[in-house]
């Protein structure tokens, strides 16, 4: 909710992300790491907090965990190691698949996960949908209540030795949250409507998705992509 | 699109927060505990069980055509957003699996007649069924062009966890993809007794 405002709109992004998940998976090999070094660039760019991805411990466990257990599960073993085959084919195969991994991650990261929740909003309001935008918002903020409920609802059952009776247990904790959900839900369109909110209406002022900047900037993306792809 | 009402999209944001906040809660727990690579069934099947049954019963309070395929966008946007969510594997998962429950829920909507239980069991068998292909779907994106490689250790993991001899590829890839559409057909048959049951309590019928 804190992030910069980016200086490009949101279609840039949109069409960022459609750019480096067809060249991900259309590049042969070699082409992964000048993709992955446009992707950084990119990110660089215009959203440095996005690239704190990096920093995850989680993604660096993923991306060395594959690396370090595919030379023991794929492709026929070259060398053994006691009880361990080791294959070199599958070390070069967990090489690229860590590649794409990561270039995958950070296409994400820097492009429409980098949007801050109203941008992502306008963007709805600017595809025509406005609804889907107000769901969205209203999906965030149902997300601490809907907890409290599932806490409630858990905390309750289990105080009533509910765990005794598991199956009858578990539909009872879901009615009970889709019910309490429902009832929150109803709460919101009382507010809503009391706000005479329209989601057929139209917005007082729509951003247009692509200004002249980004019609470039994707223009250029498509320029790199023919590039990479005739290059490599 | 037009005709949806302020309580319908509501009631998409309720369903598509509940289905966000499993997967960011039980999807996160269970995804640390079978690692990717060492696991290739339960997570997803699990996930994708619980995800389908919700979106599904949210098909019950906003019985349009597209609310399932909002409540999924819903449910994935929540995953971007959320803190270490962008990943992209669940959120190709869940738009895929709410396409397909779209697409077997469509009969009724083009009739103009309210669904049958047979057609919620129906999306849910294939919303969970892709969650077989998905895994080939994703490899190929990872791997590049060594799809043949996840065949085979799908079979080989297959054949550790089932306890068949590997030789007999054809049955356990028949098993792995069996078990997708009972958990599918049981999380739509449960999905049709529990929104019926949730709209019972609130005096919705």
């Amino acid at each position: 909710m804190t992030r910069a405002q980016p200086p490009l709109r949101p279609g840039s992004y949109l069409a960022f992300l459609v750019w480096a998940l067809v060249l991900v998976a259309a590049v042969p090999d070699a082409g992964l790491g000048p993709l992955l070094a446009l992707v950084v660039a990119f990110g660089w760019v215009n959203n440095r907090g996005a690239l704190r991805v990096l920093a995850s411990p989680r993604l660096w466990l993923f991306i060395f965990s594959t690396v370090a257990l595919t030379p023991l599960l794929l492709g026929e073993p070259d060398v053994r190691w006691g009880p361990l085959g080791i294959s070199w084919t599958g070390l070069e195969t967990g090489f690229w698949m860590a590649l794409r991994a990561i270039t995958l991650t950070l296409a994400f990261s820097v492009s429409v996960a980098a949007l801050p929740v109203a941008q992502m909003i306008r963007l709805f309001d600017g595809l025509g949908t406005r609804g889907l935008g107000f769901a969205l918002g209203v999906a965030l903020n149902a997300g601490p209540v809907l907890r409290d409920t599932v806490e409630a609802a858990y905390h309750t059952l289990r105080l009533r030795g509910g765990f005794r009776l598991p199956v009858q247990t578990a539909r009872l904790f879901l009615i009970t949250v889709i019910a309490n959900g429902l009832r929150y839900g109803d709460d919101v369109v009382k507010a809503a409507s009391a706000r005479a909110f329209d989601p057929a209406g139209r917005p007082a002022q729509i951003d247009p998705l692509l200004g002249k900047v980004d019609k470039a900037f994707i223009a250029g993306l498509a320029a790199i992509a023919i590039g990479l792809l005739l290059a490599i | 699109m037009k005709s949806y009402t302020v309580r319908d999209w509501v009631y998409i944001a309720v369903f598509g927060a509940l289905w966000g906040a499993l997967e960011l809660t039980l999807g996160a727990y269970l995804h640390v505990l079978f690692p990717p690579l060492a696991n290739t069934f339960f997570t997803g099947l699990i996930m994708a069980g619980i995800g389908v049954a919700i979106a599904l019963v949210g098909h019950t309070f906003v019985p349009r055509f597209g609310a399932v395929l909002f409540i999924g966008i819903i449910t994935a946007l929540l995953k971007v957003l959320s803190l270490g969510g962008s990943k992209i594997g669940p959120i190709v998962a869940i738009l895929a699996e709410v396409i397909l429950m779209e697409l077997a829920l469509l009969p009724s909507t083009l009739r103009g007649k309210p669904p049958a239980r047979w057609q919620y069991v129906l999306g849910g068998t294939l919303a969970v069924a892709w969650n077989f292909f998905h895994k080939f779907v994703m490899m190929r994106l990872l791997y590049g062009r060594g799809i043949t490689e996840v065949y085979v250790k799908m079979v080989k993991d297959g054949s550790q966890t089932l306890g068949i001899d590997v030789e007999q590829t054809v049955a356990i890839i028949g098993i792995l993809f069996l078990l997708r559409v009972l958990v599918g057909a049981a999380a739509g048959w449960l999905a049709w007794d529990l929104g019926r049951l949730v709209s019972r309590r609130l005096a919705r019928v």
